[in-house]
C-alpha cells in the first residue's frame, strides 16, 4: 500500500491521543532564589548539604564583591531603611547592603557558585514604591535567621546583585524557593516584515 | 495518467469541513475540486514520480556540497554572505529537514520534468495528507472509483515519524509558526502540530510576528517562553534580510526547515542542476538571465525570480513574445530562463501540475492542481489522485 494506514487527526477529533507528553517548564537558564539558608532547607528542592554549601559561598561572595560604604547613611539611600549592615573588611569598617537571599543555578551544573542577593537598589524600587515585588523587599528581614512573611500565595520579590542588576524572583504559592529567570526579552517583532510589504503572497 | 470525471459528494463541504479543512473555498472561489481525479498506474507512481524524486534529491544534496563550498554560486543565488556561515553549519552538523515538495511536469508519456523545488515553505500539505486520503476511502465506498484503488500518500505517518527523529532527545518542545492573516498558511502549520502532538512532542504556536528575542540571544515566543526548535513557514531569503536575521546564529534554536534549505528553494537551483547533469531525464534546461547559453533554450521558455512564490512574476516567453505572465513583487534579485515543459497534462483548457511530496528526503505523496493558465498559481485548485488496481 502506496498510503498511510490510518489518519488520527486529535483537532478534529478524528483519533484521540491518550497521552500528550508534557515537557516540564522547568526553563535551564531558571535559577532558584532563597531568601535564607532555612527557606532553603524547608523547600525542598536541594539537600540541606547544598544549602549549606550554597549560602556559606554567598555569604563569602557578599563579603568580597558587594558595594562597599563609609556610612550607613550612604549605603541605606541606595539599599533602604534597614538595608545595610556594617562589615570589617580587611582590618576597616564598612557598611555594606545586607544579604536579602541567595541565587543559585537549576541544576548545579557547570560548577558555579551561589550568588548573594542584596534589597533593591533606590532606582529599580524607590522609596515607597508600590510595586509588589519591592513591597515584599522592604517589609520582610532576610539574612541565615530568615522569617519571610506569608508563603500562603503566589509573590514577587526584588533583589539586587552584586553587580548592581535588579531581579525579580518568583515565588509560587506556598513555596519557600523561588526562581527567578535570568532573561528578559530585549526586542520582539523583528520578523515578518517581508509578508507585511508583500501581503498578497506568502507560501508556496 | 488520465483525468477522469466524477460526480461530487452531494455533502462534500461537510465532509471536508469534518477534517478541520477551513480554506476548500479561497476568496470565494473553488480550491479543493473533485469534479475530477487522476488516476495512474502503480508504474507510473513509482518509476516516474517516486524513483526520479529521490534521484533529485540525491542531485539537490551533491550541489548543496558544491553550492557550500563556492562564493561564486552562494552569490548568484543572491543569499547574504553574512549568512554563508550560518548555513555551512547547519549543513555540517547534520541538521534535518521536515519536508518539501517537487513541482513535475508529467502527462503519463516519457519522464516527468522538475519544475522548481519548494523546499523550504511548501503549503498544499493538509489537503494532499489527509483530505484526499478521506476522499479516496469515500470514493471507493459509494463506487465512485473500483474497490482497491490506491493513493501515493503516506505523509501523515511519515511526518510523525519524522517529528520523532528531527531532534535528539525526542520529545522535545517545538514551536510552529506562520504569518498572521494566512489561514491557508495557518491550516497548514495546525495541521503539523496536530502531527507533532502524535509523535509526542510539545508542540506550541506562535506567530512569526510575535517572536522575541531574550537578552541572551534566544529567541521566545509571544509568551516569552525560550524557543529551542522552531518550524518556521515563513521563507529563509525573507528571515535572513528582516532585523531579526543577524540574530539568527546566536540564537542556538534549531529550525525547520534548517537553513540549508535556503540553497534548494531558490529558481537558480534549476540552472545550477542543468549544470551539474546536463541532458539529466528529469531537469529542464536552464540558465541564469544573461548567460550566454540562453540563446540555447528553446523559444518557448519560462522566466522566474530567484525568489518566487505562488507563480508571481513567472513569465511564459515565446520568442521573444509574453505568452502569459502573474503579477507580483519579486524578481530584484534575478531570474533564471527554463524551457517550457512540454509535457504538462492539458485537459479542456487546464494544465496540471503534479506536486511530489519528500518528507526526510523520501518520496512519499502527490497532489494535484490545475490552472487555467500553464503557470500554476496561488488560483490553482488541488484534484484528488488515485492509483488504479
Amino acid at each position: 500500500m502506496k498510503r498511510s494506514s490510518q489518519i488520527g487527526l486529535a483537532a478534529a477529533g478524528v483519533l484521540l491521543v491518550a497521552t500528550v507528553w508534557s515537557m516540564t517548564s522547568e526553563d535551564p537558564q531558571e535559577n532558584l532564589v532563597y531568601d535564607s539558608l532555612g527557606d532553603c532547607r524547608a523547600a525542598g528542592q536541594l539537600t540541606a548539604q547544598q544549602c549549606e554549601t550554597a549560602f556559606s559561598e554567598a555569604t563569602a561572595a557578599r563579603l568580597k564583591d558587594a558595594p562597599k560604604f563609609q556610612s550607613q547613611t550612604a549605603c541605606e539611600t541606595q539599599y533602604g531603611a534597614n538595608g545595610c549592615s556594617s562589615a570589617t573588611i580587611g582590618g576597616a569598617q564598612y557598611f555594606i547592603p545586607a544579604l536579602a537571599g541567595f541565587m543559585l543555578a537549576r541544576g548545579l551544573s557547570g560548577g558555579q557558585q551561589a550568588q548573594p542577593l542584596m534589597p533593591p537598589t533606590a532606582s529599580a524600587c524607590p522609596p515607597g514604591s508600590t510595586l509588589p515585588e519591592c513591597q515584599q523587599a522592604r517589609s520582610s528581614s532576610s539574612g541565615s535567621s530568615g522569617s519571610s512573611s506569608s508563603y500562603g500565595s503566589n509573590r514577587s520579590r526584588a533583589y539586587s546583585t552584586t553587580s548592581g542588576r535588579s531581579i525579580t524572583a518568583a515565588f509560587a504559592g506556598g513555596s519557600r524557593g523561588g526562581s527567578v529567570s535570568t532573561t528578559s526579552v530585549s526586542s520582539r517583532g523583528g520578523f515578518g516584515s517581508t509578508a507585511r510589504s508583500f501581503s498578497s503572497h506568502s507560501s508556496s | 495518467m488520465r483525468r477522469v470525471t466524477l460526480p461530487l459528494r452531494p455533502d462534500w463541504v461537510e465532509q471536508v469541513e469534518r477534517l478541520g479543512f477551513a480554506f476548500h473555498t479561497i476568496d470565494g472561489e473553488i480550491y479543493w475540486d473533485e469534479s475530477a481525479a487522476f488516476a495512474f498506474t502503480l508504474e507510473e507512481i513509482e518509476r516516474d514520480i517516486e524513483a526520479p524524486t529521490e534521484a533529485i534529491e540525491q542531485l539537490c544534496f551533491a550541489f548543496i556540497e558544491k553550492a557550500l563550498d563556492s562564493e561564486e554560486i552562494l552569490t548568484r543565488l543572491a543569499i547574504p554572505a553574512e549568512h554563508w556561515d550560518f548555513i555551512r553549519s547547519s549543513w555540517q552538523r547534520g541538521e534535518r529537514n521536515l519536508y518539501g515538495r517537487l513541482d513535475l511536469a508529467y502527462d503519463g508519456r516519457g519522464p516527468a520534468k522538475l519544475l522548481e523545488y519548494n523546499a523550504d515553505t511548501p503549503t498544499a500539505l493538509f489537503e494532499s495528507s489527509v483530505v484526499q486520503w478521506d476522499w479516496l476511502e469515500q470514493a471507493m465506498a459509494r463506487g465512485a472509483i473500483p474497490k482497491g484503488c490506491d493513493q501515493f500518500n503516506s505523509l501523515h505517518e511519515r511526518l510523525i515519524a519524522a517529528f520523532q527523529g528531527l531532534r535528539e532527545p525526542s520529545p522535545y518542545r517545538l514551536h510552529l509558526s506562520c504569518v498572521q492573516g494566512s489561514p491557508e498558511d495557518k491550516g497548514t502549520v495546525d495541521y503539523l502540530a496536530d502531527c507533532a502532538v502524535q509523535a509526542g512532542l510539545d508542540a506550541r504556536f506562535t506567530y512569526i510576528e510575535e517572536l522575541g528575542l531574550l537578552t541572551d540571544g534566544r529567541f521566545c515566543d509571544g509568551a516569552n517562553q525560550p524557543i529551542e526548535t522552531l518550524f518556521k513557514l515563513y521563507p529563509w531569503e525573507w528571515m535572513f534580510r528582516e532585523s531579526y536575521g543577524k540574530a539568527l546564529a546566536g540564537s542556538g534554536c534549531q529550525f525547520i526547515e534548517p537553513p540549508w534549505k535556503a540553497i534548494l528553494s531558490n529558481k537558480g537551483l534549476l540552472a545550477c542542476l542543468w549544470e551539474m547533469e546536463p541532458g539529466h531525464p528529469n531537469l529542464l534546461p536552464a540558465f541564469f538571465e544573461g548567460d550566454p547559453r540562453c540563446a540555447t533554450l528553446s523559444p518557448r521558455h519560462v522566466r522566474k525570480p530567484l525568489y518566487s512564490r505562488e507563480g508571481a512574476n513567472v513569465t511564459l516567453m515565446e520568442r521573444g513574445r509574453v505568452l502569459d505572465s502573474d503579477d507580483g513583487p519579486y524578481g530584484a534579485e534575478g531570474h533564471v530562463l527554463q524551457d517550457a515543459a512540454t509535457n504538462l497534462l492539458s485537459t479542456e483548457g487546464k494544465y496540471a501540475v503534479l506536486g511530489s511530496w519528500l518528507v526526510a528526503s523520501q518520496a512519499c505523496g502527490l497532489c494535484v492542481r490545475e490552472d487555467a493558465s500553464p503557470i500554476t498559481k496561488n488560483t490553482s485548485r488541488f484534484l484528488p489522485h488515485y492509483i488504479e488496481p
